[in-house]
């Protein structure tokens, strides 16, 4: 099940973030993206950590945590995703998919003439958007 | 008199240049923000957008009138119908529909529901009063002024408010029988 | 298939950008309308870098990210490349379009504003067309800034009938 889904913007500040869980979990998931932002970084300014994977926008399984995954996701323009699941059986290409559909609504929001770059995603339409996506995504391999 | 049969509006589109959507819905967007920022009060934005409309109406209708082989229409309701499927179809590349016509067949509405103008737009609470699409008006007004039409054209419907439907309402004010598609001397 | 436009709405609305803050909103301040429609193309351009650039893998470097302007990027706008690039490997590229759409059309266009009178009017026409690259420049500045390359663009038009876009980038 995915717990929160973030955008962080290229000076690493918060752009959005949503989470699918009780209040209190809320903070903890805050920290754990934060804390994951640190690692993309890592990944994409040591090449050699990286490898041929370098400039590829899915930056992978960025640590696992006890109790959860985080993804992360580099675009072009240097904002990241940021993703945190319970699933812990998820196949790379169920969350490509998701990264996907979320860039192409993150896409269309910032495409909203009145969105001022840098600043906070307020888009009801986004929100809607983004938590469609996210019920409709599942990342159990069935069988 | 055998007039050319007018072209339909798919037709045309078909065959003008065409450019990508994205680029004329960013640029309106991006005007519509500036002019917000300098001139700062909605109303005069809503003018000067209304105003250019007018202006890009008043030459559109060259190309329009050499594209579509439209016979001069002298009837108000035949213009307002060739607008709706021929104008907006060749333009924007979507159709509007006319109805809700009064008795006397001076006073219409141009309906639209598809509008490449305001794709990925979301109004913010501050543009209370801001007609996003007035361009539309202007060019509704200064298309038909060139063909001797006087116009009012005022907003009914707009999507970005929460209606379901732009609706253009445009009233005939006055027309002068003219014998040339368009004025020479003006 | 992507939703399109006829381009006489494109070069209506470039015109009317042009005419409203030259003669309009900053008529005795060329200089501030010049601002206000680089401006408008600033933005434009910011968000067109981030919907081409979705599919793709990131830039390595800002060659590969000029490149991309040249290529991808003016296909999108423009139906076709960039037709030379130069560059002096020491931060300043020379974008040159040997037809630039927006330069061939605006340029011949007759201007049906009751301004000027006829031997003013050649005067007016260079002005404006110098005016309507303010747009493209800022398109090319809001583009690049996305990819998070900072830049100065302007416009050259010494070699007519090919237009050039110079950026130089900021260290």
């Amino acid at each position: 099940m995915i717990v929160c889904i973030a955008v962080v913007g290229h000076q690493n500040n918060p752009l959005y973030i949503q989470s699918f869980t009780e209040a209190d979990d809320a903070l903890k998931l805050h920290h754990i993206v934060h804390c994951s932002l640190d690692v993309v970084d890592e990944r994409v300014n040591n090449p050699k950590k990286s490898g041929p994977m370098l400039n590829e926008t899915f930056l992978g399984l960025l640590y696992p945590t006890e109790n959860y995954k985080v993804y992360g996701y580099l675009t072009n323009t240097k904002v990241k995703f940021i993703l945190v699941t319970t699933d812990l059986d998820v196949r790379d290409a169920d969350v490509r998919n998701f990264f996907r559909r979320f860039h192409s609504a993150y896409l269309d929001a910032v495409s909203n003439p009145f969105h001022v770059p840098g600043k906070k995603i307020t888009s009801k339409t986004f929100a809607e958007r983004v938590t469609n996506i996210v019920k409709s995504v599942s990342f159990h391999t069935t069988g | 008199m055998a007039p050319a049969v007018p072209r339909s509006g798919d037709a045309i589109f078909a065959n003008v240049e065409r450019v990508n959507a994205e680029l004329f819905t960013l640029t309106y967007g991006a005007i519509v923000r500036q002019l917000l920022t300098d001139l700062e009060e909605v109303e005069e934005v809503n003018k000067q957008l209304d105003q250019m409309g007018y202006n890009i109406g008043i030459r559109l209708i060259d190309e329009f009138l050499a594209k579509s082989n439209v016979t001069r229409c002298v009837d108000f309701r035949e213009t307002a119908e060739v607008i709706a499927k021929v104008g907006f179809k060749m333009f924007l590349g979507v159709t509007a529909s006319v109805s809700n016509w009064d008795t006397e067949g001076t006073c219409c509405s141009l309906i639209l529901e598809d509008n490449p103008l305001v794709d990925f737009v979301e109004l913010p609470d501050t543009c209370q009063g801001l007609y996003y699409c007035n361009i539309l008006s202007g060019v509704v007004r200064g298309a038909l002024e060139m063909v001797s039409m006087k116009t009012e054209v005022t907003w009914v419907r707009d999507m970005l408010r929460g209606d379901d439907a732009f609706e253009l309402q445009v009233k005939l004010l006055k027309q002068v029988p003219e014998e040339y598609p368009y004025k020479d001397d003006e | 298939m992507a939703r399109e436009v006829s381009e006489s709405c494109m070069d209506s609305l470039l015109t009317e950008i042009v005419s409203s803050y030259c003669n309009v909103l900053y008529a005795t301040k060329p200089e501030l309308a010049a601002r206000r429609i680089e401006a408008i193309g600033y933005q434009v351009g910011h968000q067109l870098s981030e919907r081409y650039t979705m599919e793709r893998p990131r830039f390595s470097d800002h060659l590969e990210a000029i490149k991309f302007i040249c290529k991808d990027f003016w296909s999108e706008l423009f139906k076709k490349q960039i037709d030379n690039l130069k560059t002096n490997h020491r931060g300043t590229f020379v974008l040159q379009d040997d037809k630039f759409a927006w330069l061939s059309r605006m340029s011949g266009e007759p201007s049906t504003e009751t301004r000027g009178s006829a031997p003013e009017a050649g005067n007016k026409a260079a002005e404006t067309t110098g005016m309507h690259l303010y747009f493209p420049c800022g398109i090319i500045r809001g583009a690049l800034s996305n990819l998070g390359i900072p830049c100065a663009v302007s416009a050259d038009i010494s070699n007519l009938p090919a237009c050039s876009f110079v950026i130089r980038i900021k260290v």
